[in-house]
C-alpha cells in the first residue's frame, strides 16, 4: 500500500468488511497487481482520496487512479452516492469503476449500470473464483484498458 | 240497468275485497291537497297514532326525515300527473320509532283529469330493511377486515423481503470468511499440517461451501415470491424436451426417456419450466444406481384437468416419511447418499400453488416415485 507517491495510485479500493479486504488484497497481490494500491475502509474515506478532500486536502483530482473497484454497501457514504459523484464529475467520470457485491439480489445493482459503472462482480463465496475475478479484472483494466487522457 | 240484488252482491264482495285488504295492508286515502281522509285499522297500529290523530293532517305527520327532498318531491310529482308511484318509505311512529314500508300510491282522478283523491297500499318491510342493513354492515366489516388482512401481508412480504436481502448480503460475507480462508490454508499451508488437521479443515470448508449453496436456494425460493406470475400459452412438450436435453446434457449417464403426449397449458413459463427442471433432475438423480434407469412423463386428464406426472424407477421412499417432503430443506436421504438443498420439492410446490394446481406423489422404496401436478383448479 502506498499513499506517499499520490501519482502512482493504480487502483483504489473501497472495502469495509476485514475478511473480504484481506481476501481481495491478497488475490490482487497474487495476480502481481498490488502495487500502488490505496484502500478506503468506507465511502466519505474514498471520497476524500478522489476529490482530494479531508485527510487527502492537496491531492490532485486530476492523479486519477486506474481502476476503482468499489463495494456496494459502505458505512458513511453508500457505494452508489460514491459512484453517482465519480460519474458526475467531468475531472473523474471517465475513471473505470467495477463494483463489488455481495449478490445479484442486491436492488441497487441495476442503478449502478444505471449511473454508468463498467463492471461489477458478484464476490463469490467460493474464494477460488473470487480471487480469479478480482484478477482478471484488475488485469483487464490496469493493463488492456487504456484510460483516456 | 243493474238489479237491486246484482247491486248488493257488488257491494257485498267489494266488502269482502276490502275486509282482505285492510287484514293485509296499511291503507290510506288522501285528498288531493294530501289532507288524510281515511286510514285503516293497520295504519293506526303501525304509526301508533289514533285514527283521530291522523284525519284532517298530512304525511307529514309521520315523516321520518330519512328522505331527500328529491325523493318526495318525484312521489308528489309523479303522482299529481296521475301516474302510480312505487318506492320505499322510511317512516316515524308516534312513539319516535322507525318503520319501513313498500309503497304504491294510485291517483284517482275526477272529470277535469285532476288527481282527486290518492290511495296509498303499504306493507312493513322494516325486518327486510333491518337485515340488509345489518348484511351491509356485515360486508362493510369484512371488507375492513380484508383490508387490514391484506395490509399485514404486504407487511409481511417486506419483512420477507428484507430478510433475503439481508441473507444474501450479510450472511455471505462471513462465509466467504470461513471458505477464503480455508482454502488458502488448504492450498498454500497443507504441508505445514497433520493429515488430520487437514480433514478437519476440509470437513470446514466442504460446510462451508454447502451452506452457500443452501443460501443460494433459499434466495431462489423467496426470489419465487417475488416474481410476478404471467398466464401464456405453454408448449409442454417442447417445454420438456428442452428440460431434458439441458439436464443430460451435464450428464454422461445413460438415462432411458420416455415422453408421452403432453397438452399445451396456460402458465408462467419461467415458473413452469422450474417445476419440470425440479422434477427431472430429482428422477435423475434418484435413479442413479439402477442399471437401466428409466424416467416417463404424460399427462392424464380427469375431470376435465390435465394431469401431468414424472415417474423414475429410482431408489423411491416410504410414503410413510413423506408428509413434509414439500417443506424447505427437508430430505429423505443423507447429503452422503444423494446430494441436494431440500428446497427443490418446495420450489415445485410453490409454483404450483401460485397457478392454483395442486401437486402430490405416489412412492414406494425401492421402487421409484411418480409425481403428479396440475396447474389449474380441478
Amino acid at each position: 500500500m502506498n499513499n506517499i507517491t499520490d501519482g502512482g495510485i493504480e487502483i483504489l479500493l473501497v472495502e469495509d468488511n476485514p475478511d473480504d479486504l484481506e481476501m481481495t488484497l491478497r488475490a490482487l497481490r497474487k495476480a502481481h497487481l498490488a502495487n500502488n494500491i490505496q484502500v478506503a475502509r468506507d465511502g466519505a474515506e474514498a471520497l476524500d482520496f478522489i476529490f482530494g478532500t479531508g485527510p487527502h486536502a492537496g491531492r490532485k483530482v486530476e492523479n486519477r487512479p486506474k481502476v476503482i473497484l468499489l463495494d456496494l454497501k459502505l458505512p458513511k457514504v453508500d457505494g452508489i452516492e460514491v459512484l453517482r459523484r465519480i460519474k458526475g464529475d467531468p475531472r473523474t467520470r471517465m475513471i473505470p469503476v467495477v463494483m463489488l457485491t455481495s449478490s445479484k439480489e442486491q436492488p441497487d445493482v441495476n442503478e449502478c449500470y444505471g449511473i454508468g459503472v463498467n463492471s461489477y462482480i458478484v464476490k463469490p463465496v467460493n474464494f477460488e473464483s473470487f480471487a480469479s475475478a478480482v484478477a482478471e479484472l484488475g488485469m483487464y483494466w490496469l493493463l488492456l484498458n487504456h484510460p483516456p487522457g | 240497468m243493474a238489479t237491486v240484488r246484482q247491486i248488493e252482491g257488488s257491494l257485498k264482495e267489494l266488502n269482502e275485497l276490502k275486509a282482505a285488504l285492510d287484514e293485509h295492508a296499511i291503507v290510506a286515502i288522501t285528498d288531493a291537497q294530501g289532507k288524510i281522509t281515511c286510514v285503516n285499522e293497520k295504519f293506526c297500529s303501525i304509526s301508533k297514532y289514533a285514527r283521530e290523530e291522523l284525519l284532517g293532517q298530512d304525511h307529514r305527520v309521520i315523516n321520518s326525515g330519512f328522505h331527500s327532498k328529491e325523493y318526495i318531491r318525484d312521489l308528489w310529482t309523479t303522482i299529481a300527473r296521475g301516474q302510480v308511484w312505487r318506492g320505499e318509505i322510511k317512516n316515524k311512529a308516534k312513539d319516535g320509532s322507525f318503520y319501513w314500508v313498500d309503497t304504491t300510491i294510485v291517483p284517482f282522478l275526477n272529470e277535469q283529469g285532476k288527481p282527486r283523491q290518492y290511495i296509498a297500499i303499504r306493507a312493513e318491510i322494516t325486518a327486510r330493511k333491518n337485515a340488509e342493513a345489518e348484511v351491509r354492515k356485515l360486508n362493510a366489516e369484512l371488507e375492513a377486515r380484508v383490508v387490514s388482512r391484506t395490509a399485514e401481508l404486504e407487511t409481511t412480504n417486506k419483512e420477507l423481503e428484507a430478510f433475503s436481502y439481508s441473507v444474501s448480503h450479510d450472511l455471505r460475507a462471513p462465509l466467504r470468511a470461513i471458505n477464503g480462508f480455508s482454502e488458502i490454508l488448504l492450498s498454500e499451508y497443507a504441508s505445514d499440517l497433520t493429515d488430520e488437521a487437514r480433514h478437519y479443515l476440509e470437513r470446514i470448508r466442504n460446510g462451508g461451501v454447502r451452506m452457500a449453496s443452501l443460501v443460494d436456494e433459499l434466495l431462489k425460493f423467496t426470489q419465487l415470491n417475488r416474481h410476478s406470475l404471467q398466464r401464456l400459452k405453454i408448449n409442454m412438450t417442447d417445454m420438456v424436451q428442452e428440460v431434458v436435453n439441458e439436464l443430460k446434457q451435464g450428464n454422461s449417464r445413460s438415462v432411458d426417456t420416455s415422453i408421452g403426449h403432453l397438452p399445451d397449458c396456460d402458465g408462467d413459463p419461467v415458473l413452469v419450466k422450474q417445476v419440470w427442471m425440479n422434477l427431472f433432475s430429482n428422477a435423475f438423480k434418484y435413479t442413479r444406481n439402477r442399471d437401466h434407469a428409466v424416467v416417463e412423463v404424460g399427462c392424464q386428464q380427469k375431470n376435465g384437468a390435465y394431469i401431468y406426472f414424472v415417474r423414475d424407477n429410482g431408489v423411491g421412499f416410504d410414503m410413510k416419511y413423506a408428509q413434509r417432503i414439500f417443506c424447505v430443506f427437508q430430505r429423505l436421504h443423507t447429503v452422503e447418499e444423494f446430494e441436494g438443498s431440500g428446497v427443490g420439492l418446495a420450489i415445485v410446490q410453490r409454483v404450483v400453488h401460485r397457478h392454483g394446481g395442486r401437486v402430490w406423489f405416489d412412492a414406494a422404496p425401492d421402487r421409484g416415485a411418480t409425481f403428479y401436478f396440475t396447474l389449474n383448479g380441478e
